[in-house]
C-alpha cells in the first residue's frame, strides 16, 4: 500500500472521529418537559412571563436572578440564572436557556435573548448572557 | 396622488443610488470584455476587449468613490430622511465615529468590501503582466457578485441586493409617512450603538474587508491557472498575494478579538461565536493552501491538494458571509446580523464560487499534473503537506459544528451546538493544534525532498526534551497543568515549534535570510498559542463573591463561584489580593465612569501597588451597556466590567443620583429611622460604618440667601465624619428666626449620611444632632467582575510577529518573481 493511501485513511478516520464527537456532543432543542427526563444540559426555546416575578437584589446576592419562562409548548417553570440580570431582560421576546432541571426549577448555565433592537424597531437583535466565565 | 414631501434632500441619495447602478454596469462590462480578451483575443498585443475592460473596471472603481461621497453626504450632513443615516447615526456623534457609520450597517460591509477589492483590482491591471486577462475576468467578476448585493433595484419582482440609500419611508411603514412634513418631526437618528463607538471600529472592519477582498485574487489565479491550462505557472505569482491575504485577514480577525477583549464584555478574547468561527475558515485554509503552494513550487507534489484550498478559500469567504449575513445563526449567534431578505442571493453568490471551483477541477481533472511518485518521508515537503491537511481538519471541525443551523435548515432537523461549546472547540482545536505547531517545528530539521535520517532523529530528539523541560516549568508554574492533558501537548508543541523555529531565525541571520520569513511567522504563532493557552485556560476571576453575608438559602446548596461582587461606594472590599474600592464616578453623557480603586497590602499594612481603573457604562436610549477597563501589566492583565449598578438608571442619564430627583419632604424616607444623639463638643457619636465627632459650634452661621437680622440666631455644627477610614466633614446648621427654629440638615452622600443640627439644650450645655444612615439597599453600589489574565501579552505580541513574518516572506516571494 502506498504511504499516500494510508495518510488519506488516516485523514478520512479523523474526518469520520470529529463528525461522531460532534454529534454525541451536540444537544437538542426541547421542552422543560424533555428537561425533566434528562440529566445533561440541553436548550430550551421560549418565552418570558412578563407577569410574573422577576427577581434580582445586588444586596442580598448579585448572582442570582430568577424569572418565569414558558417554552413552546406552553408549559411554565420558574428558571434561575447564576449571575446578574441581563440588561433589558424584560424587553426580550425569544429566549433560548441552555441549562439542566434542579428539581421543579430550571437552572441556566446560559440565556440567548432576542430583544426589539434597541436602535431599529423594525430588526431583531440578539444578546448573550453566560452564567460563567468563559474559560478553558 | 403622490405626496409632495417637504424638506427631503433626495439628490445624493439619487445620484448615490446611480453610481451603484454604473459600478455594476461597468463591473459587468469588465467581466465581460475580460472575458473575450481571454478566449477571444488571444495573444493580440492591442485588445479592444481588454481596453474595454479596464476602462470598465477604473469606471467601477470611481462610482465606488462616488456611492462613498453620496453617502458620506448623507451621514455627514444628518439627511435622516435616510434609512442608513437614522438607523445609525445621530446628531451628538463625533466626527470619529461618523466614519465608522459608513460601514455599520450591512450595506456598508459590502461597500468597503467592494472598494477594496476594485482597489486590488486596479493595482492588478497593473502589475500582473501576461496574467491581466484571465485573472481580472475573475476578480470582474467577483465585483459583479458583490455589487449585486447593494443593488437594491427589483427585477421581475424580485428585490435584488439592498441599497444604502434607501429612504426612511421607503424601508418602513408609519402612518407619518402619510404627512408631507414628516421631517420635521424626525430631529434626530437612532444613533450608533454604544459598543460600536470605540476606536477599534474605525480600523477594523476596513481591515478585515481589505482581508476578505484579498482572498479573490489567489483564487482568480488558480482559475486563470486551469482555465488557461498554465497548470504550474500561476503558483509563483500568486505566493506573495496569498501571504498578504493571510496577513491581513488574519491582523483583522485579531483586531477584531482586542476589540472584544478591551471594550466587550465577552470576558476575554475569544469566545468561538459563530461570526468569529466564520471570519477564520478561510484564513485557516488559505494558510494551509500557501503551504501546499510552496510544497508544489518546490517539488512537483501535491498540485491538486495546493489548488483546491486556495480555491476553497475563497468560497469558505463567502460561506461565511452567508452565515454572518443571512441571519441563519439567529439561534446560536450574540452578534446581531440580522437577514436582510438576502438569504437566496447569498446562497446563489456561494454556489458561483463553488461551481467555478468544482466544474474547473472536474473538467481539467485529467490534464492535472498530479505526480504518481511518493514523496519521501524524510523530506520537508511531506510534512509541510501533513501539517496543511491537519489545517483542513481543524477548520473542518470549525465548519461543522459552527453550521448546525445550517444543517438543521437543511435537513429539518432539531440540533443545539454542544452545551459547553468553548470547551469542545479547546479541546479538539488544541489537539489539532498541537500536531500543527509540532509540524511546524520539527519539519525545519528536514531538507526538501532528503534527509539524513539518523542526525535529524537526534535534533528533533533533543529539542522536544528540551522544550519538555521548559513546558513543565511553565505548565507548572501558571497552572496549565491543572487542565485537560490536550492543553499542555498544545502547549509543548508550540514551546517547541518556537526553539526550533527560533534557532532557523539565528541560523538565517548569518546567511540563509530566506528562510527568516517564515521562521519569524512560525515564533509568532507559536507564541500566540502558548498566550492563549496560558491565558485562557487560567484566567482566574479574581471578584468571588466569598463573603458568606449574602448566599441565599437556595444557593448555599450549590458551592458554585459566584462571579460578581456586589461592591457599596467608599467601602473597600477584598478581592483576592487587591482591595477594591468604588470611589466615584465621572460624567460626560452618555458615559458614565466608575472610579475603582485597587490597593494591594502587604502584610505591614504598607500599599505595594495601587491604580484606578475606569470601566464604563453608556446611557442611551433609555438602556445601559457597560465596558470593561483593563490594567496592563508585563504578564499579566486585571480586566473589571461592571455587570448592574443603582447609581445610575437609563431614564435618569446624567442625573447625579435617583434622590436629587425627589424632593426634600420626601427625603428621609431613603434612609433608616433616624436616632439623635445628645452630645457637646468634643464627644463622638457611632454609627454603623464609622464615627462623627462635634468638633465645635459656629455661633455666626451663615445660610445661603437668608438674611439674618439681631434678635436671629443661627448655629453651625462642625461635625467630621469618620467612614470606612475615610474623611469628611459637615455642618448642619440650626436657626430661629423670627421666632421659628429652623434646621438645614447636611448630607454627606459618599458616606450615605444625613446630618441634622435639631436642638439646643441650654440646661445641659449640649446640643441634639440626629443620624440619618441610608440603609445598604439605598447606598450606591456597583455589580461587578474583575478577571486576571496572565500572559495575555503573549498573545498580541505573537501575532505581531506573525505579521511581521508574512511581511517579510512577501518581500522574499517578490524579490524570487523577479529573478525567475
Amino acid at each position: 500500500m502506498k504511504k499516500s493511501s494510508i495518510f488519506g485513511l488516516v485523514v478520512i478516520a479523523i474526518a469520520i472521529a470529529v463528525i461522531i464527537s460532534v454529534y454525541s456532543n451536540t444537544s437538542t432543542y426541547g421542552s422543560f418537559g424533555d428537561a425533566t427526563k434528562t440529566s445533561s444540559e440541553l436548550h430550551i426555546v421560549g418565552h418570558l412571563n412578563k407577569s410574573k416575578e422577576l427577581f434580582y437584589d445586588a444586596t442580598k446576592d448579585a448572582n442570582y436572578f430568577s424569572f418565569y419562562a414558558k417554552d413552546n409548548n406552553g408549559e411554565e417553570r420558574k428558571v434561575i440564572l447564576k449571575g446578574p440580570k441581563p440588561e433589558d431582560f424584560e424587553r426580550s421576546e425569544q429566549l433560548v436557556l441552555t441549562g439542566k432541571m434542579v428539581g421543579s426549577e430550571f437552572h441556566a448555565s446560559s440565556i440567548l435573548m432576542k430583544c426589539p433592537s434597541k436602535y431599529t424597531q423594525d430588526k431583531l437583535e440578539t444578546k448573550e448572557v453566560k452564567a460563567k466565565s468563559a474559560s478553558i | 396622488m403622490d405626496i409632495q414631501f417637504k424638506g427631503e434632500h433626495l439628490l445624493p441619495g439619487q445620484i448615490g443610488q446611480f453610481f451603484i447602478v454604473l459600478s455594476f454596469g461597468a463591473a459587468l462590462l469588465s467581466f465581460i470584455s475580460y472575458y473575450f480578451a481571454t478566449t477571444d483575443d488571444v495573444g493580440k498585443q492591442n485588445s479592444l476587449w481588454q481596453k474595454l475592460g479596464r476602462a470598465g473596471f477604473l469606471v467601477n472603481l470611481a462610482s465606488i468613490i462616488g456611492i462613498g461621497v453620496c453617502l458620506f453626504t448623507l451621514i455627514y450632513k444628518h439627511y435622516f430622511e435616510y434609512h442608513y443615516a437614522w438607523a445609525y447615526t445621530s446628531r451628538s456623534l463625533s466626527i470619529y465615529y461618523i466614519l465608522s457609520a459608513f460601514w455599520n450597517g450591512q450595506e456598508g460591509g459590502f461597500l468597503l468590501w467592494l472598494f477594496w477589492q476594485a482597489v486590488l483590482g486596479t493595482f492588478l491591471i497593473f502589475r500582473s503582466k501576461s496574467w491581466e486577462r484571465p485573472v481580472m475576468t475573475v476578480v470582474a467578476m467577483s465585483q459583479v457578485v458583490l455589487a449585486a448585493m447593494v443593488l437594491g433595484v427589483e427585477v421581475f419582482g424580485q428585490r435584488i441586493g439592498s441599497s444604502p440609500f434607501l429612504l426612511l419611508r421607503q424601508s418602513m411603514e408609519a402612518p407619518i409617512f402619510s404627512n408631507p412634513n414628516y421631517l420635521e418631526f424626525i430631529k434626530d437618528g437612532q444613533g450608533m450603538v454604544p459598543s460600536l463607538q470605540n476606536y477599534w471600529m474605525i480600523i477594523h472592519p476596513p481591515t478585515l474587508f481589505l482581508g476578505f477582498a484579498s482572498m479573490v485574487v489567489p483564487f482568480a489565479y488558480a482559475v486563470a491557472g486551469l482555465w488557461q491550462k498554465k497548470y504550474k505557472e500561476w503558483v509563483a505569482p500568486a505566493i506573495p498575494y496569498a501571504l498578504f491575504a493571510c496577513m491581513i485577514l488574519g491582523t483583522g480577525v485579531v483586531m477584531g478579538s482586542f476589540w472584544a477583549y478591551e471594550s466587550l464584555n465577552f470576558g476575554g478574547f475569544w469566545a468561538w461565536d459563530p461570526v468569529e468561527n466564520a471570519s477564520i475558515f478561510p484564513w485557516i485554509v488559505l494558510v494551509a493552501g500557501l503551504h501546499v503552494l510552496i510544497v508544489f513550487k518546490n517539488t512537483g507534489h501535491s498540485y491538486f491538494t495546493a489548488t483546491f484550498l486556495v480555491l476553497l478559500s475563497n468560497v469558505l469567504t463567502w460561506y461565511s458571509s452567508f452565515l454572518n449575513r443571512s441571519g441563519i445563526l439567529g439561534d446560536t449567534s450574540v452578534h446581531s446580523f440580522t437577514d436582510l431578505g438576502m438569504f437566496w442571493q447569498l446562497v446563489i453568490s456561494i454556489f458561483i464560487f463553488l461551481g467555478i471551483t468544482i466544474w474547473l477541477l472536474v473538467s481539467r481533472w485529467k490534464e492535472l499534473p498530479i505526480t504518481k511518485k511518493d514523496e519521501d518521508t524524510y523530506s520537508r515537503e511531506f510534512w509541510m503537506f501533513v501539517g496543511a491537511v491537519f489545517m483542513g481538519l481543524s477548520c473542518f471541525h470549525l465548519l461543522v459544528v459552527t453550521s448546525v443551523p445550517v444543517w438543521n435548515a437543511i435537513f429539518h432537523t432539531k440540533m443545539a451546538p454542544p452545551s459547553d461549546i468553548i470547551k469542545h472547540y479547546n479541546v479538539i482545536q488544541s489537539s489539532f493544534v498541537f500536531v500543527i505547531v509540532l509540524v511546524t517545528g520539527f519539519s525545519q530539521f528536514l531538507k526538501y525532498k532528503k534527509t539524513d535520517v539518523t542526525k535529524f532523529f537526534v535534533i528533533t530528539g533533543s529539542y522536544l526534551l528540551i522544550a519538555a523541560a521548559l513546558t513543565a516549568l511553565i505548565a507548572y508554574t501558571s497552572g496549565v497543568y491543572k487542565l485537560n492533558f490536550v492543553f499542555v501537548l498544545a502547549m509543548w508543541g508550540s514551546v517547541y515549534s518556537v526553539l526550533v523555529n527560533g534557532k532557523v531565525l539565528a541560523d538565517a541571520f548569518k546567511g540563509k535570510f530566506k528562510l527568516a520569513g517564515s521562521a519569524v511567522a512560525h515564533i509568532g504563532f507559536g507564541l500566540l498559542m502558548i498566550g492563549a493557552l496560558i491565558s485562557a485556560g487560567t484566567s482566574k476571576v479574581i471578584s468571588i463573591n466569598n463573603t458568606g453575608e449574602a448566599y441565599n438559602a437556595e444557593f448555599a446548596k450549590e458551592e458554585n463561584p459566584r462571579e460578581n461582587v456586589t461592591v457599596y461606594r467608599n467601602q473597600p472590599t477584598k478581592l483576592g489580593d487587591y482591595t477594591v474600592t468604588y470611589i466615584g464616578d465621572s460624567i460626560s453623557s452618555p458615559n458614565h465612569w466608575f472610579k475603582i480603586n485597587y490597593k494591594k497590602i502587604d502584610a505591614n499594612g504598607k500599599i505595594t501597588e495601587e491604580f484606578t481603573l475606569k470601566p464604563k457604562v453608556q446611557v442611551s436610549k433609555g438602556t445601559m451597556s457597560a465596558s470593561p477597563d483593563t490594567r496592563h501589566y508585563l504578564f499579566s492583565d486585571i480586566y473589571t466590567h461592571i455587570t448592574l449598578t443603582n447609581a445610575i438608571t437609563p431614564t435618569e442619564a446624567g442625573t447625579e443620583s435617583a434622590e436629587a430627583a425627589h424632593d426634600a419632604d420626601n427625603d428621609d424616607k431613603n434612609y433608616d429611622a433616624p436616632v439623635s444623639h445628645e452630645v457637646k463638643t468634643g464627644d463622638t457619636i457611632r454609627y454603623r460604618d464609622g464615627y462623627i465627632v462635634l468638633t465645635g459650634l459656629n455661633k455666626e452661621a451663615k445660610v445661603q440667601n437668608i438674611p439674618l437680622s439681631d434678635s436671629d440666631v443661627a448655629i453651625g455644627a462642625h461635625l467630621e465624619i469618620v467612614s470606612n477610614s475615610n474623611k469628611y466633614s459637615a455642618t448642619p446648621v440650626y436657626m430661629i428666626k423670627n421666632g421659628n427654629v429652623f434646621d438645614f440638615a447636611r448630607k454627606v452622600d459618599d458616606a450615605g449620611l444625613k446630618l441634622r443640627f435639631s436642638k439646643v439644650i441650654p440646661e445641659h450645655k449640649t446640643v441634639e444632632i440626629v443620624v440619618y444612615q441610608q440603609p445598604e439597599s439605598k447606598k450606591k453600589f456597583v455589580v461587578m467582575k474583575a478577571i486576571q489574565f496572565p500572559f495575555i501579552n503573549f498573545f498580541w505580541a505573537g501575532t505581531i510577529i506573525m505579521v511581521i513574518g508574512f511581511f517579510m516572506s512577501i518581500l522574499r516571494r517578490k524579490r524570487e518573481l523577479k529573478t525567475v
